[in-house]
């Protein structure tokens, strides 16, 4: 046997898939351990055999990304190992996630539980920007919780490097009630600001147990945002008439967070409203926001073992996100699931439909940069 | 992105030093040469195995390649990923980065088991997807004579296995664009900058990687030595700004030597191989690959032969283990212990697809 093939036996020893945890169509994931500690791991295996181009780009994505990432509050990717036909990564066992915090009604969040989950996401979102990596898929159910409390990011499957100025990027990212006006609106041109108006929606969803901006469609989208926000001026936002998928949608007044935000206190608000601003550059960064008076005034964060804890243990963690990804036809979250709740899910066949042809023009015809 | 010419005065650890390119990925030249060495030597004594057992006598004559060899025919195939990229168009990261996983591929393998030119078609196609350009398989075949599907997919895994999953490459074209960016703006020489000196900078960058220098140096030092190269006076104007004052006493013999010794690096090896010598080399190896990765071979379907008992083996094995816990077993499943030891047998986790 090759040495290679040998070394990747040898890992794949080191990993116990106990028992299936959940299962979309490209990947199943497993609940297992490894051998030698009993250290709990989560294994997802992608079954690469059923894609004609070989390793699908999330996959890639994911394990570019987590290969080089190492942060208290980003997932940990352990080992990669490949078994037949299949991708095997091994992630730190992560015992719940956001969403299903948000929505358990037996919880009671303290202004101080919300600073220390905020404190947290905006720690690895800075060391993900700081890495030059967009994620493109904050949402609560990708910002996982371990037992101790931390919160970590995960799902890099959508993941980039930051673009060079001038070097276009699919707008097709993130999921669209989390998703910013200029992403809306078919900016080709972003920056990491677009990550934070996620978090601005994590944020506000935090506070009211709800989705803050969930919009029906994409266009609905741009509505939902602008009856919450206001409908932004030239003054606001100098120049977003002028991006490509420009189209007005009803001049909405601006009413103040303070209306419907009714607990929170005016740092927490200062800093909702900084997430929110419409002309991204001048949106808030990780970084700044880090430095913000709401992370310094009264009542500091909950420490993460004494945030509150789901009470019913994840079994089946959906794989949505798997789907959401790769599928060609996948149908998008304007469908109305059964219980006619909208479903969080990624709208667009990112990079596989439209964006993976545009994607290729331009990779053709852009010559490097200086040149 | 400068990412590289942060001042060293920083007290925080710089990115690059994060990175798995930093910790996986850099050798010495002695380093360098011991690996290509003994992965040589244990190549030739295992072909040289599969030649007696097939028929005793029969390696006596042949003439294997030795780590020098195989290196020159590993350069030959850099070229070819270049002459492809400029044929599909591919931007640069592209194509540093396929050569980069090509290179990094006969740190863990040697020519004799896997030809380079299936491996430069897998690790360029890789490398088009792990930076963010990716175009379907079926277009990339298509243009790329007497190549199917299949001859890119065979290896795909082996290539990622051998890279250790490590996709992310730092180049040194990045660290130039960096150094270039700072150039035009040192005080004294704003509008004096011409845009020829970038381009011959970035000469020497392309032609550093046709050398070792990226499993060597860091990005940041072959982008500082190829600078060097071009323009020497606008190199040091650009050091002295970000090398302090304090500092620079202390660095700036080694810094020296260091940079000398990437400049001589890319002056001796920077150029493409002899053409006649690489064919010399291409035609011994086909006497001198390992049989085993021959299809149709003797020892090929030997191999094949006996991997197949083995999964029959493992099969047959798992199938009387469920025969048995249908017999003997308590209808809601073994106990632990049993179940335990099904655990471990791991190739059942592909049979649920």
């Amino acid at each position: 046997m090759d040495a290679v093939e040998k070394a990747n036996t040898e890992r794949q020893q080191r990993w116990v898939k106990d028992q299936k945890v959940g299962e979309g169509t490209y990947a199943v994931v497993y609940r297992g351990r490894e051998a030698s500690t009993g250290r709990k791991v989560a294994i997802k295996k992608i079954k690469v055999g059923q894609f004609k181009d070989g390793l699908d780009m999330s996959a890639i994505r994911e394990v570019k990304y987590l290969r080089e990432l190492r942060h208290q509050n980003v997932i940990e990717l352990l080992d990669v190992f490949s078994s037949k036909t299949n991708l095997n990564l091994v992630l730190e066992f992560l015992e719940s996630e956001l969403e299903v915090i948000i929505k358990d009604r037996n919880l009671v969040f303290l202004p101080a539980d919300i600073k220390s989950w905020m404190a947290m996401m905006f720690r690895g979102l800075e060391f993900c920007h700081r890495n030059f990596v967009l994620h493109r898929d904050l949402k609560p159910n990708n910002l996982l919780i371990a037992s101790d409390g931390q919160l970590k990011i995960a799902d890099f499957g959508l993941a980039r490097d930051f673009a060079d100025p001038g070097y276009k990027m699919t707008c097709q990212v993130i999921t669209r009630w989390y998703r910013p006006p200029e992403l809306l609106y078919g900016s080709r041109y972003y920056s990491s600001a677009v990550d934070i108006w996620s978090v601005g929606c994590i944020f506000a969803e935090l506070m009211l147990r709800i989705p803050y901006l969930p919009g029906e469609s994409d266009m609905d989208q741009l509505k939902t945002i602008f009856r919450a926000l206001g409908t932004p001026t030239e003054d606001d936002w100098p120049g977003h008439t002028k991006l490509p998928d420009y189209v007005p949608v009803g001049s909405f007044p601006k009413t103040p967070l303070r209306d419907l935000f009714t607990a929170a206190s005016a740092d927490a608000l200062n800093l909702l409203n900084k997430c929110f601003i419409y002309e991204p550059r001048k949106r808030i960064s990780a970084r700044d926001a880090l430095h913000h008076p709401y992370f310094f005034a009264l009542p500091y964060p909950t420490h993460p073992s004494k945030l509150p804890k789901c009470t019913t243990q994840l079994s089946a963690r959906p794989l949505e996100e798997m789907d959401g990804n790769v599928q060609m036809n996948s149908t998008g979250p304007g469908v109305k699931a059964n219980n006619n709740r909208l479903k969080r899910k990624l709208s667009s066949p990112l990079d596989e439909g439209k964006g993976r042809s545009i994607a290729r023009r331009l990779d053709f015809t852009k010559i490097s940069p200086g040149t | 992105m400068s990412l590289d010419s942060k001042p060293i005065s920083s007290d925080k650890k710089p990115l690059y030093e994060a990175s798995t390119q930093f910790i996986n990925w850099r050798y010495s030249v002695e380093q360098l040469a011991r690996i290509r060495a003994s992965l040589n030597e244990a190549a030739v004594s295992a072909i040289r195995h599969t030649f007696e057992s097939d028929e005793p006598g029969s390696s006596s004559n042949v003439l294997f390649l030795n780590s020098v060899e195989e290196q020159l025919l590993v350069k030959l195939y850099i070229t070819k990923i270049t002459q492809l990229c400029a044929l599909f168009r591919f931007p640069e990261e592209v194509e540093a980065t396929a050569v980069t996983y090509l290179k990094r591929f006969y740190l863990k393998n040697t020519v004799m088991d896997w030809h380079p030119k299936n491996v430069m078609l897998t690790a360029l196609f890789l490398a088009t997807k792990t930076t963010n350009n990716p175009i379907s398989l079926e277009t990339y075949t298509t243009h790329i004579p007497k190549t199917v599907a299949s001859d890119i997919l065979d290896l795909e895994f082996l290539v990622a296995q051998s890279l250790g999953f490590e996709f992310a490459v730092w180049h040194a074209h990045r660290a130039l664009w960096g150094i270039w960016l700072d150039i035009q703006n040192l005080p004294d020489n704003s509008s004096s900058v011409s845009p020829d000196i970038y381009d011959s900078a970035l000469k020497h960058v392309r032609a550093s990687r046709l050398t070792d220098a990226e499993l060597i140096y860091t990005p940041s030092q072959i982008a500082f030595a190829a600078m060097a190269l071009a323009a020497p006076e606008l190199a040091s104007a650009w050091s002295h700004l970000k090398i302090a004052p304090k500092d620079s006493e202390l660095l700036f013999p080694s810094f020296q030597d260091l940079t000398d010794a990437i400049k001589a690096l890319i002056i001796s090896d920077g150029q493409p191989p002899n053409i006649e010598s690489v064919r010399e080399v291409d035609r011994r190896l086909r006497l001198c690959k390992n049989p085993e990765k021959v299809p149709g071979t003797k020892a090929y379907l030997a191999k094949k032969a006996e991997e197949e008992k083995k999964a029959e083996g493992r099969r047959n094995k798992k199938a009387a283990i469920s025969q048995q816990a249908m017999t003997d077993g308590d209808p809601f499943g073994n106990d632990l212990s049993k179940a335990q030891s099904a655990l471990v047998d791991y190739d059942d986790d592909d049979d649920d697809d």
